[in-house]
């Protein structure tokens, strides 16, 4: 196991503008300066580079290195939180820009605590890094309902669902809300995400979710890869 | 029935067991059908290695996911297996191979100041000279002659029919030399002659992981013996929500745990008295205190929806049950006392410490916390109490810990790092792992040497003594720090604390640090403000307060206003045997200690973790936790 590197995006100088340079944003990001993070995304904007540029190759790098180095525990929960406000210090900025360009978010994520209960923490972290690589999340919070959980996705036409269980008791309604979810018929039509700390990649399968996150960074991974392939069967 | 295989277990003495499985079920799920114990410290649930085992012959089940991640690829490869995990394909011969001896666990037992009590335990002795009735003509009775040679009015139905049963023979034994107990006006008990200074009642904590008993005399408050022993519902599941889980909605295994629980008690019964050479015949009060779940297990009461949010209790009161009722059939005479609950996760044992430390008469805020996988904390003073739970989880007992053990014989309990590291281990043996209490010295230590920074990160730093560099090593686990070389004081391999250690104390520790400062602030007191903190419960005696402050598991204080309470539920518990007083405190303090419930706190979430970080309040401003956390 070796200490995740920065990735710096191929090839781009030729999506910026002439004499730009990324590294300090990166650091920022990386480092957790929300103030420097904002000003930087500010002044990309103002030299017009692409919204979407200033996404990939100026915020994403520093995200998910640090996103690596937490599933890899070498950084812990307060440091991935900072780094995650200074990410949102920038996305902030660009979040509208890249509405009025018609971009999409990249999917919308209903996520949420199931019934008996009460631990939020984990979700809530697993929400943040997930608004952060584009997603729109719908958060409904604790000791949350299997009928609530339904009824949320069918309004929002929610492409993926993520319960969280932190209790031996409560793991077992992480299965009984996914059953719920095909006895309303509704199963097919979203992807289901389990999590926790008592779950196991084997209790994912048993339950019939489509696929676990041990850490908030795996569970982006795992949105974001379950979403392109989703697109992909669409287009 | 076609599909059984035969599964042959093999314990550590070489004796073996034969016993019919049904295929595809679990070697553990096999082996605790048929009462074959093999401890299941995560509750089967693949998180942890208790339940590790070696194939010894048969086919060897492809390892899980959860194998490989907790023996790795070598152990898996040398067959050994999660009993927890792996399901029986054919006839096969396991040997159970816990990693670590859990043997020699540390208990502690309670000692209680007996002049500053009321010394009236509720029961009595009284020895009389009664007559047997003499003439047809007086309508009377043997009993009835008994009420009235005692001066009470009592009706022969409040006596227990089996004192009646043989109560002709008895009289006329000794021409009415009797002996008759009493307790809390009853008749509980009746022996031929005098035998007024057999009075005894036992105290027991029924802990999670432990149950501690104490046998006292009720007259002179003398402690008669003490005893101890593992909850014999261990294997069932490490921690109490394991057993909820165990028990939930299937009452065949409430009945399980019951069963085993009931047995436990009367084994510790049986120890008490055979060591104080006294008649268990002559217990005649028992106070158990314990925390709600096994409150409830004890009484069988369904467990189902205390695992389940709002965490209920079924009751709260405190109750007295004839022993002969439950039935603790250790001890014929006896009443069973419980202490009243407070709260779903605040349970009696919390309310027998605040009897023990009194913190309910203090002028001064005081606050007692008992560290534990479900840490209780009691803050306040004879104004105000409030109450809270906050769960550490079981890092403090070894679980979830890469070489965690309890606190037995080669366990590290002492880490100091100079030039090199020194570790001192339980009993000085070999290390073979390292306990929570060596656990916290070692991150206090650690951070101090900056082989751990502020966020708990593994850092080789340019500048660390040579020694101490070499022992921050990458492994299969990520970044770790070797404590004990193999060669040089270890048993059989280095024990290290790796990356993924430091994170699970991490957030053990904020959850108490957390806990306590929840209290503070609903109470409005600093740290420095506060008069005393008492640690109570098995675990807080054996913690290096200075080093717990350090990494801030409790918090900034005064290390010399941070004090030991020994085991004061026990020590509560043994009050209340002895004084009925006590109990009636007991209940009226229940009503007015008020619970805090963390969940519902917003502000919770910031405290807790601003609380995973090893340093002080810089900490805040150069991370500025507090605003990321309001994102
Ligand atoms: C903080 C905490 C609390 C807080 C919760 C505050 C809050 N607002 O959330 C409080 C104090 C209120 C609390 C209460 C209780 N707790 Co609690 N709590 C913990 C603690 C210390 C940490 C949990 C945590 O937040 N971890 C940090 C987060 C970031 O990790 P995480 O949740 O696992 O999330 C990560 C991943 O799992 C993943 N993830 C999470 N969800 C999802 C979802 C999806 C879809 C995906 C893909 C990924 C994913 O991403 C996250 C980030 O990487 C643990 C003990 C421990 N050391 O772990 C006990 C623990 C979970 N609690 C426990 C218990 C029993 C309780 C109580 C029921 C009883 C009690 N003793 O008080 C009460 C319930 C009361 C209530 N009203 O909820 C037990 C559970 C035991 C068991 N075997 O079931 C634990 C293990 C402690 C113990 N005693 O052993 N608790
Ligand atoms: S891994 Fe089997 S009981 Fe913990």
């Amino acid at each position: 196991m070796s200490d995740p590197e920065l990735k710096i995006p191929e090839g781009w100088e030729e999506r910026a503008v002439k004499d730009w340079e990324w590294a300090t944003l990166w650091e920022a990001v990386e480092e957790g300066d929300h103030g420097y993070a904002h000003e930087r995304v500010k002044e990309a904007i103002d030299v017009g580079i692409d919204p979407r540029v200033i996404l990939d190759d100026g915020l994403f790098p520093g995200f998910n290195v640090q996103g690596e180095r937490f599933s890899e525990q070498i950084i812990f929960i307060p440091e991935m939180l900072i780094t995650a406000r200074a990410m949102k210090a920038g996305l902030a900025l660009i979040r509208p820009l890249l509405a009025a360009n018609d971009e999409k978010p990249l999917g919308t994520f209903i996520m949420g605590t199931v019934l008996g209960d009460m631990h939020d923490i984990g979700q809530s972290i697993v929400t943040i890094m997930l608004e952060n690589a584009g997603f729109e999340v719908i958060n409904l919070g604790t000791d949350v309902h299997p009928d609530r959980f339904i009824e949320a996705a069918a309004e929002h036409n929610a492409d993926m669902i993520g319960f969280s269980a932190l209790l031996s008791t409560t793991v077992y309604y992480q299965k009984v809300t996914i059953d719920e979810f095909v006895k309303a018929g509704h199963r097919d039509k979203v992807h289901i995400l389990i999590g926790g700390a008592p779950t196991t990649q084997e209790w994912a399968d048993e339950c019939g979710a489509d696929g676990w996150g041990g850490d908030a960074m795996l569970a982006v991974n795992l949105a974001r890869k379950l979403i392109t392939e989703k697109r992909a069967a669409w287009a | 029935m076609a599909d059984t295989i035969q599964l042959q277990i093999i314990d550590e003495t070489g004796a073996s067991s034969t016993l019919t499985a049904i295929r595809g079920e679990t070697i553990l799920e096999a082996a605790h059908r048929s009462g074959v114990e093999i401890i299941a410290t995560c509750g089967m649930r693949g998180r942890c290695r208790s339940c590790r085992c070696r194939i010894v012959q048969g086919v060897v089940p492809p390892a899980t996911v959860s194998d490989t991640v907790q023996l790795g690829h070598e152990e898996i490869r040398e067959r050994f297996r999660l009993a927890c995990q792996t399901k029986l394909l054919d006839d096969t011969v396991i040997k159970p191979m816990p990693p670590k001896s859990e043997s020699g666990h540390q208990l502690l037992a309670g000692h209680v100041e007996t002049s500053a009590l009321d010394i009236y335990s509720g029961v009595e002795k009284v020895h009389i000279e009664a007559k047997a009735p003499v003439s047809e003509h007086h309508q009377t009775s043997d009993i009835e002659e008994i009420f009235m040679t005692l001066g009470v009015s009592l009706k022969s139905n409040e006596v227990p029919l089996q004192l009646l049963q043989d109560l002709p023979i008895k009289l006329r034994e000794k021409k009415g030399d009797l002996t008759v107990t009493m307790f809390r006006g009853k008749i509980v008990d009746i022996e031929v002659g005098d035998t007024t200074e057999q009075i005894y009642g036992m105290a027991i904590d029924i802990g999670t992981t432990s149950i501690v008993g104490s046998l006292l005399n009720l007259k002179t408050g003398e402690e008669l013996s003490s005893v101890g022993m593992l909850n014999p519902q261990s294997p069932f599941g490490a921690d109490l929500m394991s057993r909820i889980a165990y028990a939930q909605f299937k009452p065949k295994n409430l009945a399980q745990l019951r069963g085993k629980i009931l047995s436990g008690l009367n084994q510790l019964v049986g120890q008490a008295v055979e060591k104080a050479d006294v008649s268990a015949a002559n217990i005649y009060k028992v106070v158990l205190v314990g925390n709600t779940c096994m409150h409830h297990i004890l009484l069988g009461i369904d467990v189902s929806y205390l695992g389940l949010a709002p965490y209920a209790p079924a009751v709260r009161d405190g109750q007295t049950i004839a022993a002969s009722e439950l039935p603790l059939k250790s001890v014929p005479r006896a009443h069973i006392c419980t202490l009243p609950i407070l709260a779903g996760f605040v349970g009696a044992d919390a309310l027998a410490c605040v009897l023990a430390t009194r913190i309910y008469e203090s002028d001064t805020v005081r606050g007692l916390v008992d560290i534990g996988t479900n840490g209780e904390m009691v803050l306040g003073s004879k104004d105000h109490l409030i109450a809270c739970s906050a769960p550490a989880g079981p890092a403090f007992e070894g679980a979830q810990i890469r070489h965690g053990m309890r606190g037995a014989v080669g366990a590290i309990e002492r880490v100091h790092i100079g030039e090199d590291v020194i570790c001192k281990t339980i009993g000085d043996d070999p290390a073979v792992g390292i306990c929570g209490s060596g656990l916290i010295e070692a991150c206090a230590r650690m951070s101090d040497a900056n082989v751990l920074n502020k966020m708990g990160s593994i850092k080789a730093t340019p500048g660390l003594p040579k020694e101490i560099f070499n022992r921050i090593r990458k492994s299969d686990h990520g970044q770790e720090f070797v404590l004990v070389w193999s060669n040089d004081g270890g048993k059989s391999e280095d024990i290290a604390l790796t990356q993924g250690d430091v994170r699970q104390l991490q957030l053990a520790k904020a959850a108490i640090f957390s806990g306590v400062m929840m209290l503070m602030k609903e109470m409005n007191v600093k740290p420095s403000e506060m008069d005393e903190l008492l640690l109570c419960g098995g675990f807080g005696n054996y913690v290096d307060i200075e080093s717990a402050v350090r990494i801030r598991l409790l918090p900034e204080m005064d290390v010399n206003r941070i004090t030991y309470a020994g085991n004061a539920a026990l020590m509560g518990a043994q009050m209340a045997t002895l004084s009925d007083a006590e109990i009636d405190r007991a209940d009226e303090l229940v009503g007015k200690i008020e619970h805090v419930a963390l969940a519902a706190r917003p502000d919770f979430q910031e405290i807790f973790i601003d609380g995973m970080n090893f340093d002080t309040p810089s900490v805040r401003e150069i991370t500025g936790v507090e605003e990321a956390t309001a994102l």
